[in-house]
């Protein structure tokens, strides 16, 4: 299966989406999601982010809470809705929230 | 002809919000989509709870008696009742100590024929992969 | 062009995950997709009448009308959860409808993608 799970928040959802294997699995940081693409708790980055190599985080939302691509961890790709659109469309066939 | 396969997969813990709630009863609306389809088209539900969620499955919820409210365990058992296939994650349940006796097993008492699987977090894994789509609550 | 099925369980104010998935739908229709957009429990509130727009709050209802006059988004709330808040048919902004919670079901039957924010 082909997976895009959308992350939404910071402090949850990091259990479930621990467990969920995918052949091909994408997180998309948006809302409170961001964070873990662009902050480091006591130095160290999300450990979220050493679960797939396609990882993205929406510009909009990521700006909104006073970040900009600088603050971005480099394995952490930048996009707007239209790209959001696109990998739902393209490169995913399932789509989770969390 | 053709069969579209849901996943309800509940991983929030019951009435803060009503994200379980709402999981429960648009499952259970698949009884009815055929209004909407053409003859012989289905949508299949089925419904698995992970995480925290597994708290929704605990028997002798008492809403009705503190908040009037239909209980939770009142729309699982009515999942049961419509033979929908409901899981529960072993996993979950013992990291929080919970045992069989516990839960929602069944809907015998209304009549239900089928019963809640409690089975391993792998088993989840591949309902998730043979659904055409997911909705987790 | 691909069919996506959006089912939102969030509050119109007090959450901008309903905020989300309308720009999303958004995005969606101006590359050519059409989207159905099903509200239920608070996301419900998205499609009544009378919202006045404060920079505070999120303001979603002249987004909703723009994008239901494309043609290519459909938009319909739980019923049910409409009535539970003193939200009623005459209420609805127009182009939206209301209908039982199998609808949506109906539209993830043939939707090429659904995404299901349940949470909030």
């Amino acid at each position: 299966m082909k997976l895009g799970v959308i992350m939404s928040d910071y402090r949850t959802g990091e259990d479930v989406l621990k467990r969920l294997s995918a052949e091909k699995l994408g997180i998309i940081f948006v809302g409170n999601g961001v964070y873990h693409a662009a902050t480091k708790e006591a130095g160290k980055t999300s450990s979220i982010l050493e679960k797939t190599g396609n990882l993205y985080v929406l510009t909009e939302d990521l700006e909104s809470r006073g970040f900009t691509s600088a603050n971005l961890d480099s394995r952490v790709k930048a996009v707007t809705y239209s790209d959001v659109v696109d990998l739902i469309f393209n490169d995913y066939e399932k789509i989770v929230w969390l | 002809m053709a069969t579209r396969k849901l996943l309800f997969v509940v991983r929030a813990l019951p009435y803060k919000t009503e994200a379980s709630r709402l999981g429960l009863t648009h499952a259970i609306s698949s009884q009815s989509v055929e209004i909407y389809l053409k003859d012989g088209d289905l949508v299949e539900a089925s419904i698995a709870f992970i995480g925290d969620g597994v708290m929704n499955c605990l028997k002798n919820q008492q809403a009705m008696k503190h908040y009037g409210l239909t209980s939770i365990e009142g729309h699982m058992k009515n999942t049961l009742l419509l033979d929908m296939k409901v899981m529960v994650c072993k996993e979950d349940l013992d990291k929080f100590g919970i045992k069989e006796d516990a839960l929602l097993m069944d809907a015998e008492d209304i009549g239900g024929e089928t019963n809640t699987q409690i089975v391993p977090y792998s088993e989840i894994q591949k309902e998730m992969e043979s659904v055409d789509h997911l909705l987790f609550c | 062009m691909g069919k996506l099925t959006i089912g939102c369980f969030s509050s119109l104010v007090g959450s901008l995950s309903l905020d989300f998935s309308v720009k999303l739908a958004e995005a969606a229709v101006k590359k050519g997709h059409t989207v159905d957009y099903w509200m239920s429990g608070n996301a419900t509130m998205m499609s009544k009448k009378g919202q006045r727009a404060f920079k505070d709050y999120s303001a979603l209802a002249k987004t909703v009308q723009e994008l239901i006059a494309t043609g290519k988004f459909q938009i319909t709330a739980c019923e049910a959860c409409a009535e539970a808040r003193g939200y009623h048919k005459e209420d609805t902004i127009e182009g939206a409808r209301r209908f039982s919670m199998d609808w949506y079901l109906a539209s993830a039957f043939d939707a090429d993608r659904v995404l299901h924010i349940g949470g909030d």
